[in-house]
């Protein structure tokens, strides 16, 4: 009966109580859109990563972290890379010849790191392919072309067709140097990945560098991205002598901001809770003093103080999880409509970019929060029960009973 | 008949320290099982801080009170409202029900509160209610009843925990003559047959003439000891 009691007394006052409700209910949208939000953008933006650069898997010569020296390069990558191609967790493989260097043109030069691919493999593997906006991406079959970003196409002042030189340290240790026509420009989400990397046919890099066949990296693509650790778990031991990494342990960064992200979000309710804790306590605490007579006539008759302060507990939970379901229907509704349409955020296209966010985000909704978050929303009920029940608790009843 | 309710040089001073107040000095009383006794007296003579030291809503300054024999200023707020709980009925000038629960479930809410089964409390609610003439009113909630139709759920309520007496401050003192006549009637036949023991303050006189005992207080202080 003390459930009934308690679910009545709420709607005694159906104003006040619904302002409550609706409060918890627009808190807990207002947190758990936030964490869907920045859910989506980061996993776009780690998708991103492994599409234009990273991969799923990387193979490396351990020695070429450390400072990228052309020397540094994989034995027997070929053999390696047909090895991998007959893997059957594996969906694509691509070979890549990295080095830096300055790009030239005849206004103004660059530093940049210049990736020699093999564009029909490279295809598979990351999206550069898809990003070319102007020219195409090595279809002309002319030798010494480069696809150049848009930010860089602007810095250096060169359009497409227009001839750059790249200048860099050959296999030798000479400083060596090949002129290159601009065959096409991309542009990626991220604006400084554009303004940092070129890209030419593997071959083409290959003479100039002196590495004949010999590569810097090679690149992996899984058919299921959620078994990478799996996967290179079992390379690591096929391969000891080489540097075998995940996505995640190349960019540690970015694993790092994705396994925060939960913790930042959770932080975030409980601030968008407290806020909410001293509705509550307010809403609670003029319950209490409107109804003294009644909580007077209740422990004169024999309801002893436990119950007093269950009652009042109950109340304050009951109010506050009413607004649970309405806050979840309501996000799981807005988000499943934006996850499908996406946030259009073209209007800061340009910071977002920068940060290499897209200027569409689709928040992504993880059904694993509504627990949680429905636990901390009682929790912070019983809390905010305790003063009013407290105040309850210190009622005389032969003057409770007294008062108007 | 053995003494029920015994009071010995009870008193209660508020503001002890600044202008003190003696709102019940030195009383001694003695009620015996199956009394219909009546306190009255003019505002401020200390009728209801009486029964508020009788039925252990409130500790005296000074002196014992003893319900059947046990003095219940000694004991704690908590074992005080258990006490309550198993010994005492109360009615009070302004019905207080609980508001949100219908005439059964509030008669039903006392012996909840002493963990009798649920078949029994709905059994008995009712009978209480047909007992105070309230057979059609069950399940109507106190907004939805007159001021003496919820004068008599209270005093169902009141008997619904079997106590050994029911304390009623001003009980008439909202109602009509007509429900006031009821209410009497009802608490006289309680009285007369299940040999349940009343304590009511009172101003009115209709009240005071069918009360078998009446103690007069002026003052706090007993002036008048009258049995019929």
């Amino acid at each position: 009966m003390l459930f009934k009691i308690a679910w009545r007394n709420i709607w005694r006052n159906r104003t006040r109580s619904l302002v409550v409700i609706s409060a918890v209910a627009v808190g807990l949208f207002a947190g758990m859109f936030m964490m869907a939000f920045f859910q989506g953008a980061i996993n776009q933006e780690i998708d991103s990563m492994v599409e234009t650069q990273l991969s799923h898997i990387q193979f490396h010569n351990p020695a070429f972290n450390d400072d990228k020296e052309v020397n540094d390069t994989i034995v027997n990558g070929r053999a390696i890379i047909n090895r991998l191609k007959k893997n059957p967790n594996v969906k694509a493989v691509s070979a890549r010849l990295i080095t830096t260097g300055m790009i030239s043109s005849s206004s103004t030069a660059s530093g940049v790191e210049i990736h020699g691919i093999i564009p029909d493999d490279e295809k598979s593997v990351s999206s550069i392919s898809k990003d070319v906006i102007e020219g195409a991406y090595f279809t002309s079959g002319k030798k010494n072309e480069i696809v150049i970003g848009e930010k860089l196409a602007g810095k250096l002042g060169v359009k497409l067709h227009n001839k750059i030189v790249l200048t860099f340290q050959s296999k030798t240790g000479d400083l060596t140097a090949g002129s290159f026509r601009i065959g096409g420009i991309f542009k990626s989400r991220n604006s400084s990945f554009d303004e940092m990397m070129v890209f030419t046919r593997f071959d083409d890099l290959a003479v100039i560098l002196g590495t004949s066949g010999e590569m810097h990296e090679i690149a992996v693509v899984l058919k299921d991205g959620q078994k990478t650790n799996a996967v290179a778990a079992g390379l690591k031991k096929q391969y000891p002598l080489l540097l075998v990494q995940t996505w995640i342990e190349l960019s540690p960064q970015m694993a790092l901001l994705s396994g925060i992200m939960d913790q930042m979000m959770y932080i975030i309710i409980g601030i968008i809770l407290l806020a909410l804790m001293f509705g509550i306590i307010n809403t609670m605490l003029m319950a209490v003093l409107e109804r003294q007579r009644e909580f007077g006539m209740l422990m004169a008759i024999g309801m002893n103080k436990p119950r007093v302060f269950l009652m009042i507990v109950l109340e304050s939970v009951m109010l506050t999880c009413a607004g649970i379901p309405a806050g979840i229907l309501f996000t799981i509704v807005t988000v499943g409509s934006l996850a499908k349409h996406g946030i259009d955020l073209s209007a800061f296209s340009q910071a977002l970019s920068q940060y290499g966010f897209s200027n569409f985000i689709y928040p992504v909704l993880k059904q694993s929060m509504f627990v949680p978050v429905s636990l901390m929303t009682a929790f912070t009920a019983v809390i905010s029960a305790i003063y009013p029940a407290i105040k309850a608790l210190r009622f005389k009843p032969a003057e409770a009973i007294q008062k108007i | 008949m053995g003494n029920i309710i015994e009071s010995h040089h009870l008193s209660k001073t508020y503001n002890p320290d600044t202008i003190p107040v003696h709102a019940v000095n030195h009383v001694d009383l003695v009620v015996e099982e199956g009394e219909f006794t009546a306190l009255v007296g003019p505002s401020g003579s200390g009728k209801t801080t009486l029964l508020n030291l009788i039925g252990g809503l409130d500790y005296p300054t000074a002196g014992q009170v003893k319900i059947e024999g046990v003095d219940i200023t000694k004991m704690s707020e908590n074992r005080l409202i258990d006490f309550r709980l198993k010994n005492i009925g109360f009615v009070f000038q302004a019905y207080n029900l609980i508001p949100v629960l219908t005439a059964s479930e509030n008669v039903e809410f006392v012996m909840l509160l002493q963990k009798t089964a649920k078949g029994e409390r709905e059994k008995r609610a009712k009978e209480l209610l047909i007992e105070v003439g309230l057979k059609d009113k069950l399940n109507k909630r106190p907004s939805e009843l007159s001021g003496g139709q919820q004068q008599r759920v209270a005093v169902a309520r009141a008997l619904a925990s079997k106590p050994r007496f029911i304390l009623a401050d001003e009980p008439t003192a909202n109602l009509d003559s007509v429900s006031t006549e009821n209410l009497l009637e009802i608490m006289a036949k309680l009285n007369k047959e299940d040999n349940m023991t009343f304590i009511f303050s009172t101003h009115d006189q209709r009240v005071i003439d069918k009360a078998r005992r009446v103690v007069t207080l002026v003052d706090g202080k007993i002036v008048a000891d009258t049995k019929k």
